[in-house]
């Protein structure tokens, strides 16, 4: 649902939407957050730097509150916050209230979610597959989201199915690109890789079909947009219930962060350091894809996040997995919520997420990699 | 009881033998050559005792107990793997790399202890590069990375390592280097070794230094025939498995101690 806008040219007030003078204020002392949180992590021990990477997303969160096309003050938005949280009654607009509680709140919570969901399975998947050049995507699930939400929009006309069908369609294609990886009885990568690789080209050609027989009048922009990815339909309910795969797949790979160390060892030496190769990979692969379909189905296609954030994490904290995960989940939760917040403020109509994400993450790596001289990678 | 015991083992890819009848001990500080050409099934034989290939035949014991078929880790806890060259991906310290040989002892959803880090430290003081620890291992030397992949052994504390030609692409020095490790370990810590190895001079330096060596010579997926380097590596064998003509010399380098060595003189045969 997106915010009502007051900027429309048939209003009176234009003069109103200009920004507030905060909300520049806001932005600079977001940017400079981001900075410093960006850079300070190299330099600061342990304890600090996991508390930096749990206050990251909760600090983006709470400023993205206050950043929105409808101006509303401060000292408005802490009101509401602080009546929703103690419960309380507030004697404001229920318009504000709606805005900063159930629209941009819901939104920054699930750009958290999203964004952390496809840079920790990207960078799961780069351990695994022992390739720095590989995404959440590898296995095929975001082509198949793509197709189950084309598909979805073509033959039923409510928002419901397509989560389903993204998701259910998103799980489908890993498991096809595993079976077709298992041809030797083993999974070695390589197959797995090529399987991803096979059937993803399948579901892109599937999503062209969708597109070639949509209605040119409302199907064919829906899925074109869907495609592109947005935050801008979060609701409490999605969350509610794409929450659930992708807290499932966050704390699982959490969890087996260690042992994709070994695995990016390769096979054969991570089974003589003593590990299962094939259940070790199996949870991997299974807790990645459960975070990326969560997250694909209620967002649309967000590139780039799953496969720099996790190179940005290597540059600020080295190629540990058992500091790489937390920090990836970490940076990709900020960087989408940074990146939604840009997408909703720059012009008049919102950009997609899937073109920001790149035009803005792009020169931000190119500056990273010149100041840490890529930290050895 | 031998540390490890090979019995009758077979080994096929679908269904040509790749190994047939292979039969043999180790003892307890012991370092035990598997010299042949290559293909004859040397890597093939190290991958059947780390469990890594299902046997079609036979058994691999150790103290007594059968070893195929038992979950990773249980074998891990017996038998250290340093593999002959390591594709490096991501540029891991020398810390993280050797802590990967505690895996066996580290539950499945856990992360690294305190004590774990200790057994870090020691295997890689043990091995003489305690100072390398929070280096890159890709920024290290070929010889260095090699003694990284040795720690990252000695950390599984197991009784057994197996090698596959350890010293491959390493320059003159650092193969003398690996080697004399690899002698201190076994007197030290009287470990057992298993080495696949292209140069019979090896096996001559570890019976040069005292150590209880034995070669087995492998042609034709099976053994010739096993024993100590100066009985098995005679001009007469090594024409025998390599086609090459040799000459077994003696130098004395002091008083008390003459140094084997194999010359290679010719492939044509006389």
């Amino acid at each position: 649902m997106p915010e009502p806008d007051i900027c429309r040219p048939e209003r009176e007030d234009r003069n109103k939407c200009r920004a507030h003078p905060w909300v520049e204020g806001a932005c600079a002392s977001y940017a400079g957050f981001l900075a410093t949180y960006v850079l300070g992590v190299n330099t600061i021990n342990k304890n600090m730097l996991y508390t930096l990477l749990l206050i990251g997303p909760l600090a983006c969160i709470f400023v993205s509150l206050f950043i929105g096309r409808y101006p509303i003050s401060i000292a408005i938005v802490a009101k509401i916050l602080w009546c929703k949280l103690s419960y309380s009654t507030c004697n404001i607009s229920q318009m504000h209230q709606t805005i900063v509680w159930d629209i941009r709140m819901p939104r920054a919570i699930l750009g958290a979610l999203v964004g952390g969901c496809l840079a920790i399975s990207g960078a799961s998947f780069q351990g695994l597959f022992r390739n720095p050049l590989v995404s959440s995507g590898i296995l095929g699930v975001t082509s198949g989201a793509g197709f189950g939400a084309a598909l979805a929009i073509l033959l039923f006309d409510a928002a419901a199915p397509i989560y389903l069908f993204a998701f259910l369609f998103g799980g489908l294609a890993v498991l096809l690109s595993y079976l077709i990886g298992r041809v030797y009885n083993t999974t070695p990568t390589i197959m797995l890789v090529l399987g991803g690789t096979i059937v993803s080209s399948v579901f892109a050609a599937l999503i062209s079909l969708t597109k070639y027989v949509a209605d040119p009048a409302d199907e064919l922009p829906t899925i074109v947009f869907w495609l592109m990815g947005s935050l801008a339909s979060a609701r409490y309910q999605d969350i509610m219930i794409a929450g659930i795969p992708m807290l499932v797949g966050i704390l699982g790979l959490l969890a087996i962060k260690w042992r994709i160390n070994v695995l990016s060892m390769g096979d054969k030496e991570a089974q003589t350091l003593g590990i299962n190769t094939r259940l070790n990979k199996g949870i991997v692969i299974v807790c990645a894809t459960l975070a990326t379909a969560g997250a694909v189905c209620v967002s649309g296609i967000i590139g780039w996040v799953g496969l720099v954030i996790p190179h940005i994490g290597r540059m600020l904290v080295g190629n540990d997995n058992r500091v790489l995960i937390p920090a990836s989940l970490s940076l990709g939760a900020c960087f989408l919520i940074l990146v939604d917040n840009l997408g909703r403020m720059l012009t008049g109509s919102e950009i997609p997420l899937g073109i920001l994400t790149a035009l803005v993450g792009g020169p931000f790596f190119v500056y990273l990699l010149k100041s840490t001289k890529g930290g050895g990678w | 009881m031998p540390l490890l015991a090979v019995e009758n083992l077979s080994f096929a890819y679908s269904h040509s033998d790749v190994l047939s009848d292979i039969s043999f001990n180790v003892n307890r500080k012991e370092i035990f050559f598997l010299l042949g050409p290559n293909g004859c099934g040397k890597t093939t034989l190290l991958d059947c005792i780390l469990g890594l290939l299902k046997l079609r035949q036979g058994s691999v014991k150790f103290m007594g107990k059968e070893l195929n078929g038992r979950r990773p880790e249980d074998i891990a806890r017996q038998v250290a793997y340093v593999p002959q060259s390591h594709e490096k991906t991501f540029p891991y310290t020398v810390r993280e790399i050797v802590l990967m040989g505690r895996a066996a002892y580290i539950g499945m959803f856990s992360s690294p202890s305190p004590e774990d880090m200790r057994a870090v430290e020691e295997a890689l003081e043990k091995v003489g590069i305690i100072r390398l620890i929070d280096r890159r291992y890709t920024q290290l030397s070929g010889g260095e990375g090699q003694l990284v992949l040795i720690a990252r052994a000695l950390a599984q504390k197991t009784a057994m390592l197996v090698m596959d030609e350890p010293t491959a692409h390493l320059d003159f020095k650092h193969e003398l280097v690996i080697m004399e490790t690899i002698v201190e370990l076994v007197r030290e810590t009287g470990l057992a070794i298993i080495m696949a190895t292209h140069f019979p001079n090896h096996a001559f330096y570890f019976e040069n230094s005292n150590i209880a060596t034995r070669v087995a010579l492998m042609n034709d997926h099976r053994f010739l025939m096993a024993g100590r380097p100066s009985e098995v590596l005679s001009e007469g064998n090594l024409k025998t498995i390599y086609n090459v003509n040799t000459r077994v010399v003696s130098y004395s380098i002091d008083a008390n101690h003459d140094l084997k060595q194999v010359i290679p003189i010719s492939t044509q045969s006389s």
